[in-house]
């Protein structure tokens, strides 16, 4: 029990790293999925195309390569990131390939009558989805958001592999160190805890956003 | 006086489906105008080709004095979107399927258009829903979510939200078609009434009872064109044209 306590104030500074990534690759990446879903679904054949070999690609690559590629490749043609910056760049644009495609089956199920009603009641495009579809939207999509929320916890750990101190590397750390495996039940307790409360967080907007349906 | 609705050789085809043969259609001030019809005869995309849910082919309409599309050598030719936008919500629109946007009460899906699209004063705008509520006897729903009406229910709401735009006509199309029958009464109520406060509307519909007792001008339309028009006398009792006679005794055996 000594141990634990004497560890926790390492593993939370481990912790900060990963809550970092987590936070700033979510608050990106949702808004970026949303602007990458309005073009897949828009009328210009071009975007449509771009944006699918765009994901195509994002979410046909393992992450790990991703943030390698970010990281050792791109400063061949002159871009060069630190660590924290490559692993947010790759971790943004992977998670808003896979938010692009929730958002667009959510605005795809929205039936055309809601469209054309807001046509009639004289709203342009943009008053139309900000008002009319994206809300309805936003609560079909939160049980997979809630998924990608969850699984994203978790890929923070890929940020290992570009030697960042986050949760998972001062975990391995401190075993090495040790010689003692305790860290490594503590650093799941710690990603359970953290999932734990993104489930309550989900479930509190779910029953939120669906009040009208009931 | 001046036409409402002023359409003229509609054309209108869906890939290799000619749904429009060109069709003129006039609807004066106050005028009550029931198209019928077997299905598939283009009463619906007709209706919908009026305020532009589809485009035209050929043709031209004037609503209210103001052009929405006119013909010209080398096609038809639109009036600028946001024009054409505005043009096109002075008719107000009830559809077969209601479509209130499910996430907002009854209340919010009457003045959700006329406070984001007409700007006006939010304070007047729901003083005037509550109103429209309190005409289509639903006032005391006016913090419902439409989910939870009745069919009927939902569709005299779309009647009062279309009616929030104030707007100088009133398209219907197939208002009762996806009611149960004990519920198609009460929304034919409200549009009998409308029709007595001299709304001018241009309505689709299988109901002949409405047609004949409300309408004051009965179009009837099969393969693409109008075969017949004129007074609901001259339509149901009269009827001199053969296609309107085979449809009538179909339909009122």
């Amino acid at each position: 029990m000594d141990y634990i306590i004497r560890i926790i104030p390492q593993m939370l500074e481990g912790s900060i790293v990963t809550a970092q990534v987590f936070f700033i690759t979510i608050v990106l990446s949702i808004p970026l999925g949303v602007l990458l879903s309005l073009g897949r679904v828009s009328s210009i054949a071009l975007l449509q195309k771009v944006i699918g070999l765009y994901v195509w690609l994002l979410r046909g690559t393992p992450l790990m390569l991703q943030l390698f590629f970010v990281y050792y490749a791109l400063p061949a043609v002159g871009i060069r990131l630190d660590d924290f910056e490559a692993a947010l760049v790759a971790f943004v644009l992977n998670y808003a390939a896979y938010f692009c495609e929730i958002f667009r089956a959510g605005i795809q199920s929205v039936p055309q009558g809601q469209y054309e009603a807001a046509r009639t009641l004289g709203m342009d495009y943009v008053q139309t989805m900000r008002r009319i579809v994206l809300p309805q939207v936003f609560r079909l999509i939160l049980p997979p958001v809630s998924n990608e929320t969850i699984t994203l916890v978790k890929d923070t750990s890929l940020v290992y592999v570009l030697a960042m101190n986050d949760l998972m590397r001062t975990t391995r750390n401190l075993v090495q160190r040790d010689f003692d495996i305790t860290p490594f039940l503590v650093a799941a307790l710690f990603y359970l805890v953290a999932t734990l409360l993104l489930t309550m967080l989900f479930e509190r907007l779910e029953k939120r956003f669906s009040r009208y349906d009931q | 006086m001046m036409n409402k609705i002023e359409a003229r050789n509609i054309c209108k085809q869906f890939q290799n489906l000619e749904v429009l043969k060109g069709i003129d259609l006039e609807v004066a001030e106050g005028e009550v105008v029931a198209v019928i019809g077997p299905s598939g005869g283009g009463k619906s995309t007709l209706l919908r080709c009026l305020n532009k849910l589809e485009t035209i082919d050929r043709g031209s309409i004037v609503i209210d004095g103001e052009t929405l599309v006119k013909d010209t050598s080398s096609g038809v030719e639109y009036a600028p979107e946001k024009d054409s936008r505005r043009i096109a919500c002075k008719m107000g629109m009830v559809f077969q399927q209601f479509n209130l946007f499910p996430h907002m009460t009854v209340l919010e899906n009457l003045i959700e258009a006329p406070v984001q699209v007409q700007k006006r004063n939010k304070e007047e705008v729901i003083r005037e829903a509550e109103a429209l509520l309190a005409k289509v006897g639903l006032l005391d729903k006016r913090d419902v979510y439409p989910r939870k009406l009745s069919g009927g229910q939902q569709q005299r709401v779309a009647i009062a939200r279309a009616l929030a735009m104030k707007p100088s006509i009133m398209l219907f199309d197939e208002p009762t078609s996806s009611l149960d029958p004990e519920l198609t009464g009460e929304v034919l109520k409200t549009m009998r009434e409308l029709a007595e406060e001299k709304m001018t509307m241009v309505v689709v519909t299988h109901e002949m009872g409405f047609a004949r007792e409300v309408a004051t001008k009965v179009v009837f339309m099969a393969d693409g064109h109008v075969q017949a028009q004129g007074t609901p006398q001259e339509i149901f009792e009269n009827p001199s044209n053969e296609r309107l006679k085979a449809f009538l005794n179909v339909i009122l055996k």
